[in-house]
């Protein structure tokens, strides 16, 4: 039992534990993911930025450079002419800058065209510089051709070399993007599976945890259905056992009144006669003793009689409930001096024999209570009968519940015998102003005679 | 002086011959028969008719009382005793309800019985002397304790003496001879009697009386 019931705990445990575990694992694995798709996106999109500007740069550089070139070349006028040429050399070393800076982010991929680029604006650079000591005369008439021939086609391919690069570099963002979305899918595949393994599990213990609960609680109504059976049992045990014992002491008040009584009055009588008979042989001292035999067992009369009325009042049986009562009012009134007020002449009786012995008995505890515990002075017993109803009370003006609750016994003795018979028992108490015990008693069902 | 013819009634033999041995001592008392529980109690009593009948409450078959009932319902002029182990009032006045005229205790059946035996034979009440005293103690202790009037001084003297008669047995008619009064004035007196001391009849008037002491 206890095994099992550790087993379970573990289980729970276990199950709980790992289905938490499996939650916070999936919220952490989706907040490293995104964060991971932001950084991708954001490092994607900067280096395709500043490679784009990079080429940009180199681009228009090209184009100012080959503007420079040619008002350079056309320029008659030698103070202009060095101006446009200063603009060239500036143009060149921004150029060249941008070129730099993109070779460090230079991809493996773009390396082929990128050195084809190197070389062919080195091959530019190395063409222009004799035409930079040009004078004005072999400027004018060999610029125009320069230009055609060897500036305007160079630039052509250097353009469509810069193009290819910012294709490639097009393609690579296309590619890192894929790459994102790549990553997008298989955390999609991650996380679905994380949720199906968390819902399996959160499944697998629900129904795990359903099922012992429904079997818990079958276990704990079988128990309540035992516990509710056993006192039954235990309140028909203690009725029977009332029964036996009221069988019991009536037989041997019988017993006691009709057999040894009734041998003692018959021994009294014959001992009354021998001493009679021997009064005639002048035997002072056994007539003495003869009369000392017949007191003896004159009183053992009496004792017996006593007896007999402890254990239960003949009156019970052959007189019925109210002289009974009667006796035993008077019987406590004689003996403790408490005044016992009884009124139940009014009575119809029907009851049974366990209707009688009970109320019989709850009045003697009752009354046994207020004379021992209670102190009271005057007790009131009241018993009346309403349609199928008898009403029994007592009331005295004892201390109250306090000592009356040390005879708990009593009183829980005197509602069991009371409920058995399908009655209703009441106590109301006051601390210093005495208590009411209340009986209500149904009698038809009862009823025998 | 007539014979007085006796039955003798108890389901113990030891206790009938103890008892005929005693009442056959006494001159002018005469045993003419034994019965062994009620129903045969009744039969005796039809058949033999005895003056006296001393009867037993436990008795197998029919119980005493229930049997005097029966005997003095037909035959009130059979003066009955009743002889028993109960000392309680509720008893005795079934006793007399019966018809008894006479209670006596077992505990000393022999010292009573011939006096009782005379009294009821007169037509008077006989009790034992422990049950008087009893019924007189707690009439005395039921007046201590709840401080009540005694309803005895309700009574006039006319009626206390009208309660003294009938306590003893006699009947109205008899009353009315002594007295020199109308059966009428009797029964007047009679029933102003009981009212004034709340009683139900002649048993309690005769338990009134042996608990006032008027009668013993």
């Amino acid at each position: 039992m206890r095994e099992t019931r550790r087993n379970t705990r573990t289980l729970l445990l276990a199950g709980f534990g790992g289905l938490l575990i499996l939650m916070a694992f999936a919220g952490l694995d989706t907040m490293q993911v995104l964060r991971t798709i932001q950084n991708r996106n954001d490092a994607i999109r900067s280096e395709f930025l500043n490679r784009n500007r990079f080429l940009n740069q180199i681009r228009s550089d090209l184009y100012v450079s080959g503007t420079y070139v040619r008002d350079y070349l056309l320029e008659p006028e030698p103070s202009k002419a060095e101006s446009h040429r200063t603009g060239l050399e500036n143009a060149r070393r921004n150029m060249e800058t941008a070129v730099r800076q993109y070779a460090r982010l230079l991809r493996e991929s773009e390396q082929k065209p990128f050195a084809n680029l190197e070389r062919e604006l080195a091959q530019y650079w190395q063409v222009l510089a004799p035409v930079m000591r040009w004078d004005a005369q072999q400027r004018q008439t060999a610029g125009y051709a320069f230009l055609r021939d060897e500036v305007y086609p160079r630039r052509t391919a250097m353009l469509g070399l810069a193009d290819a690069i910012s294709a490639l570099n097009e393609r690579q963002l296309t590619t890192g993007n894929g790459q994102v979305s790549d990553l997008f899918s298989s955390f999609r595949v991650r996380l679905s599976l994380t949720l199906i393994v968390t819902l399996g599990l959160g499944l697998l213990l629900a129904s795990y945890s359903m099922s012992r609960i429904l079997s818990l609680e079958r276990e704990s109504n079988a128990r309540f259905q035992e516990t509710a059976q056993a006192r039954v049992e235990l309140k028909q045990l203690s009725a029977r056992l009332v029964d036996a014992q009221e069988t019991e002491r009536r037989a041997i008040s019988r017993e006691l009144h009709d057999e040894v009584g009734q041998s003692l009055s018959a021994l009294v009588v014959g001992l009354g006669n021998l001493a009679a008979s021997v009064q005639t042989a002048h035997t002072p001292n056994l007539i003495a003793q003869i009369a000392e035999l017949r007191k003896l067992a004159g009183s053992s009369v009496g004792v017996v009689r006593n007896m007999a009325l402890l254990l239960r009042p003949s009156m019970l049986d052959d007189l019925g409930l109210i002289p009974a009562l009667q006796w035993q009012a008077r019987e406590v009134s004689k003996r403790s001096g408490v005044v016992v007020d009884f009124a139940g002449e009014e009575i119809v009786e029907h009851l049974s024999d366990e209707q009688k012995t009970a109320i019989y008995r709850v009045v003697q505890e009752a009354l046994h209570n207020c004379e021992k515990h209670a102190g009271a002075k005057e007790i009131r017993i009241k018993v009346r009968q309403q349609q199928d109803t008898l009403l029994l009370s007592i009331q005295d003006d004892g201390c109250g519940i306090e000592p009356f609750a040390q005879q708990g016994l009593g009183l829980r003795g005197m509602q069991e015998r009371i409920e058995n018979l399908g009655g209703m028992f009441n106590v109301e108490s006051e601390v210093g102003r005495g208590s009411l015990i209340t009986v209500r008693l149904p009698i038809e069902k009862h009823a025998r005679n | 002086m007539q014979e007085i013819r006796i039955l003798l009634a108890d389901d113990h033999s030891v206790m009938r011959s103890g008892l005929r041995v005693l009442l056959e001592r006494q001159p002018g008392f005469r045993v003419i028969a034994e019965a062994a529980d009620g129903r045969e109690t009744v039969d005796m009593a039809e058949a033999h008719l005895p003056d006296v009948l001393v009867v037993d409450i436990a008795m197998p078959r029919l119980n005493g009382i229930d049997a005097v009932r029966e005997i003095t319902g037909k035959h009130p002029k059979i003066a009955v005793i009743i002889l028993s182990m109960h000392s309680d009032e509720g008893y005795v006045l079934r006793a007399l309800k019966a018809g008894a005229r006479g209670y006596l205790l077992k505990d000393s059946p022999e010292a009573d019985l011939i006096g009782a035996i005379r009294a009821v034979h007169d037509g008077k009440a006989f009790f034992s002397p422990a049950i008087s005293k009893m019924l007189a103690e707690d009439y005395l202790r039921h007046l201590r304790q709840r401080g009540g009037e005694d309803t005895y001084e309700l009574l006039t003297a006319r009626e206390r003496e009208v309660l003294h008669m009938l306590a003893e047995g006699r009947s109205n008619k008899e009353v009315a001879s002594i007295l020199n009064l109308s059966l009428y004035t009797v029964e007047t007196h009679r029933s102003n009697i009981l009212q004034k001391l709340n009683l139900k009849g002649t048993p309690e008037l005769i338990l009134y009386a042996v608990r006032k002491g008027v009668i013993s």
